[in-house]
């Protein structure tokens, strides 16, 4: 049967050879080379669950009455948006569990994602001939998150619109140009009836299309090349070394790929996420609290809290305070993150490809600044719920702020000094190379030879 | 066989929740028993598969060889041999004109982005409000002095104009001898009724919570705090400016009114807000 | 009517008003024996407060009755917010002392309340517009920074939630609603009490913040740990091509 199937489309493609090659190619099948996968497969059930999002909801800020069976919003006028995905989580049957799956999907898919980003630079998976892929990885993470934001403002709701007025304030600190941009992006001064389409096809279109195309140019690459690996056994900078793609890998693959649908699943159902009949429809006179992002534009919340009142005035102009927490700073930290390969190529003389992975105690001063760097976004993230953690804590929520704002100063260097200090510590105490185990055989003199 | 044992018993617990699934969707859908069958079969579906992976095949590990990526010498000069040509290559005057007109064309296209949406002009510097509009609560009643409560805070609108976003004025009372207003608006608040805009100064949230002991307004997003007693000067957080106040004057027909619009720009800064 | 009548119906009202006004009596005497050994250190036995607390002359017997009944005062440390705790008087106590404080000012009554009556959607919409921004959109608190906690809503009762509104307890402002606006918040209130949550386990109530650390633990951790079981675990270390 697979002789015919495979025929037919050899007939047609002349695959054969090409396939055996494919089928037999090896993979090294560290746990840590899976991480990417769950990435790519959290994608994949975003794209399945957004697709039976999208054929209910309605991308329409004109106000409708909303008449379905959430009582306390009965009667009132809201936008078609918010009545559409009110419409999915109470009256069209799995529409509920669908959009919470699809939530809890978009959460895990960029904390994969920056999981797996840690695993590529603490081994420096990125130096030559990766930097390529690298760049790739960094946009992606930005589309990540351009489109996790515009996805979860689509419901038009109370605390995404609010996020949106944020976005749409950080625009206007631009120098020069702010207002422009803020008014070209709105359509016009907030709160505007298009921004929702426009967010729509943002999320719906244009932002899955760069994904997948990018996704697909970063798998290419990754088979092209060959995927990298540790040394030990029978490793070597020209060979690799692991399982062959057929049936191992792909079975492992496949396997991710349900296990990943089914803990999306579990969460979806089980636990809940974004109710937003509880925040109501989006006022623009109105706020609720705490008010909070979803946890990956969370950094960015918590430079905005912790950024010092600095309204700085250079001849005339006016930078406000948001310009630099929330322009230059991530600008900083994605550009720093883009040009790492050949910044690190630069600093350590290194041009020479690399197919073998570093363990991170063999590149301290590497690891020290990634410790530095995760420490530095952590605080931001935790700074973006400092109000959430002066409640669980009793404390005021001043106090938090402050300590944070030292913090965020001090623990990284701290952090990524600690770190430097362990990796030569753990160099020195266990050797990278134990002893080497050798066959001997008597030579005629009497003396021993190496086998 | 015991692995196969363990496989095929996920196998089966995937189909027979594939099934409740459908069972569930005939009787109307509950979002937890379709998480936790969805969960099961997809579930069962995968551990199956894997274990399948871990435990049955028997694969060793083999080796092939990566040879280098880049290309030789010649195979680089057969490329770019076979890339050349002179017809392209001598034809500069041409190459020059057809960058320039793609530069063109790709202009005559991007820029007509511009359109999708109008000019700021004046609207970030001006607001609704204008001298003689009366002000009105969230259901359009106006307000005497005497409706204003102390230790009460309320939104308020122009008259006719209520949910106006940029408009949006935050009414409260206070004790006419404990406030310090800034030079010039000593009559900006009768009987001690002061308004100051709603929006924040730092990113544009609705300033929404109210300290009525301390005479505090406090914004949600990222804690800035307005000292109402001293024109509405942040005292915490990342604001820089005061909230603008709202000139307020009584009528003669006793009704709240404005003087005119708000002391500064209302909402967070840009570039040439005039400092 | 005849003026016998007359008469006599005046001696009835006369002596109505005596009982009435003597049990009063009794009772604020009552109160106010319980107000000068609890009370008057920090508020003075007139209650026109000392360095320790406030004047609450005008406080009314809403105040009085908020504040007792959900045990925020009597409070040991005057620096200390006050928050909810197991009163520290009996319902018959309480009645003593909200009657005394009621004499010694013009402070607002105890506010009648009918959450029954209430319009659920008036409710939300004022909820939203008034409440949320201190209390949370789904009443689970909030910190409104120094000393100013809004508390969780969901033990109070519907008379707690009308007095408090009445009454703007500690930094919370007062808010001039008519009966009906507050029948309707305090159902919506109710309502929010009692709704159970479509999407499942309700993981605090208050937003992304709960969200986002479910996702990495329950979310990354499992995974990262589905990996670990199902690739290799070798790390060697050791001399490559040896």
């Amino acid at each position: 049967m697979n002789v015919r199937v495979l025929g037919w489309f050899d007939d047609r493609l002349g695959i054969a050879t090409t396939a055996r090659r494919g089928l037999r190619k090896v993979f090294p099948d560290h746990w840590s080379f899976l991480l990417g996968e769950i990435a790519l497969f959290c994608f994949v059930i975003l794209v399945a669950t957004g697709t039976f999002l999208t054929l209910f909801y309605r991308p329409d800020a004109a106000e409708v009455v909303y008449q379905g069976p959430y009582a306390p919003l009965q009667g009132r006028e809201v936008s078609a948006a918010y009545e559409s995905v009110m419409r999915i989580s109470f009256e069209v049957r799995a529409g509920l569990v669908m959009r919470q799956i699809h939530h809890w999907a978009a959460l895990v898919f960029v904390a994969a994602v920056v999981v797996h980003a840690m695993r590529i630079f603490f081994t420096g998976a990125f130096r030559k001939p990766r930097e390529l892929n690298w760049l790739i990885g960094v946009v992606l993470l930005i589309l990540a998150l351009g489109a996790g934001f515009t996805g979860y403002s689509l419901p038009d709701d109370l605390l995404s619109g609010t996020g949106l007025r944020i976005a749409y304030s950080v625009l206007i600190s631009v120098p020069f140009v702010g207002p422009y941009l803020a008014f070209l992006a709105f359509g016009g001064e907030f709160p505007t009836s298009g921004i929702i389409s426009r967010l729509f096809v943002m999320h719906v279109m244009l932002l899955p299309a760069l994904m997948i195309g990018l996704i697909v140019a970063h798998l290419a690459i990754l088979w092209r090349q060959k995927h990298a690996q540790f040394a030990g056994g029978r490793a070597t900078e020209t060979n690799v070394v692991g399982k062959p793609f057929w049936p191992g890998q792909v079975f492992k693959s496949v396997g991710l790929l349900l296990v990943t649908g089914s803990v999306l699943a579990f969460m979806g159902g089980l636990i809940q996420i974004n109710p937003v009949w509880d925040y109501g429809p989006f006022n623009p006179t109105v706020v609720s609290a705490p008010a909070q992002p979803d946890w990956y534009i969370g950094w960015l919340e918590g430079a905005l809290r912790l950024f010092p009142p600095l309204d700085i005035e250079i001849f005339g102009i006016l930078i406000p305070s948001p310009f630099i927490p929330g322009v230059v700073i991530p600008g900083i930290a994605f550009g720093l993150m883009a040009l790492w390969p050949f910044v690190e190529a630069r600093m350590t003389g290194d041009s020479e490809p690399h197919h073998l992975l570093d363990r991170p105690r063999d590149v301290p001063f590497r690891t020290g600044i990634g410790v530095a760097a995760l420490i530095f976004f952590l605080l931001l993230t935790l700074a973006g719920g400092n109000d959430v953690m002066a409640i669980m804590f009793d404390v005021q929520v001043e106090a938090v702020t402050n300590v944070l704002r030292i913090g965020v100063i001090v623990l990284p260097a701290l952090g990524g000094l600690i770190a430097h200090r362990m990796a030569v510590q753990l160099q020195s105490s266990a050797p990278s190379t134990p002893a080497r185990r050798v066959r001997l055989r008597r030579n005629p003199e009497g003396g021993f030879d190496e086998d | 066989m015991r692995a196969e044992r363990v496989v095929a018993f996920c196998f089966a617990a995937s189909a027979v929740a594939s099934l409740g699934l459908l069972v569930v969707y005939a009787v109307g859908g509950d979002a937890q028993l379709e998480g936790l069958l969805l969960g099961i079969a997809l579930g069962g579906l995968g551990v199956g598969v894997l274990v399948w992976a871990r435990r049955l095949l028997h694969e060793d590990e083999t080796t092939e060889a990566r040879p280098p990526l880049g290309s030789s010498d010649a195979a680089m000069e057969r490329t770019t041999d076979a890339l050349e040509d002179e017809e392209v290559s001598r034809r500069s005057l041409l190459v020059r004109m057809l960058l320039g007109a793609g530069g063109s064309l790709a202009a005559a296209l991007a820029i007509p982005a511009l359109s999708l949406g109008p000019r700021p002009g004046q609207s970030l510097f001006r607001t609704e409000w204008t001298r003689g509009k009366r002000l009105v609560d969230v259901d359009g009643n106006p307000l005497r002095p005497e409706m204003v409560r102390a230790g009460a805070v309320q939104t308020v609108f122009p008259e006719g104009q209520v949910g106006v976003a940029d408009a949006q004025t935050l009414l409260l009372r206070v004790d006419p001898d404990d406030l310090q207003l800034p030079e010039g608006r000593e009559d900006w608040a009768p009987e001690g009724v002061v308004g100051y805009s709603k929006i924040c100064t730092h990113a544009g949230c609705p300033v929404g919570l109210y300290r009525a002991q301390s005479h505090e307004l406090l914004c949600p997003c990222h804690q800035s705090t307005f000292d109402v007693l001293r024109g509405a000067v942040p005292t915490f957080g990342p604001a820089d400016r005061p909230l603008p106040q709202l000139p307020i004057e009584v009528d003669s027909d006793g009704y709240l009114v404005a003087s005119g619009d708000f002391s500064e720009p209302v909402g967070p800064g840009f570039w040439n807000l005039p400092q | 009517m005849g003026p016998r009548v007359a008469v006599v119906a005046a001696v009835v009202v006369a002596a109505c008003a005596l009982v009435t006004a003597s049990t009063l009596a009794a009772v604020a005497q009552e109160g106010r024996d319980l107000f000068v050994e609890s009370c008057a250190s920090c508020h003075a036995s007139d209650g026109s407060g000392t360095e320790y607390g406030p004047d609450i002359t005008d406080a009314g017997e809403a105040a009085a009755d908020f504040q007792l009944r959900t045990g925020r005062m009597p409070l040991a440390d005057p620096s200390d917010q006050s928050v909810r705790k197991d009163p520290a008087f009996d319902e018959q106590e309480i009645k003593d002392l909200v009657a005394f404080v009621g004499t010694l000012g013009s402070g607002p009554e105890i506010p009648a309340v009918d959450a029954e009556s209430g319009d659920l959607q008036e409710g939300q919409r004022l909820f939203v517009d008034n409440c949320a921004a201190c209390h949370g959109a789904t009443a689970n608190g909030g910190a409104a920074g120094v000393g100013a906690l809004a508390p969780s809503l969901f033990e109070a009762s519907s008379l707690e939630i009308a007095e408090a509104i009445v009454t703007g307890p500690g930094e919370m402002p007062v808010f001039a609603f008519d009966i009906d606006e507050r029948n309707a918040i305090v159902r919506f209130i109710r309502y929010l009490q009692e709704e159970e949550a479509p999407g499942g386990a309700d993981i605090g109530g208050i937003g992304p913040v709960p969200e986002g650390f479910v996702g990495w633990t329950v979310g990354m951790l499992s995974l990262g740990l589905v990996c670990w079981l199902v690739g290799s675990r070798a790390k060697r270390s050791g001399d490559p091509g040896a």
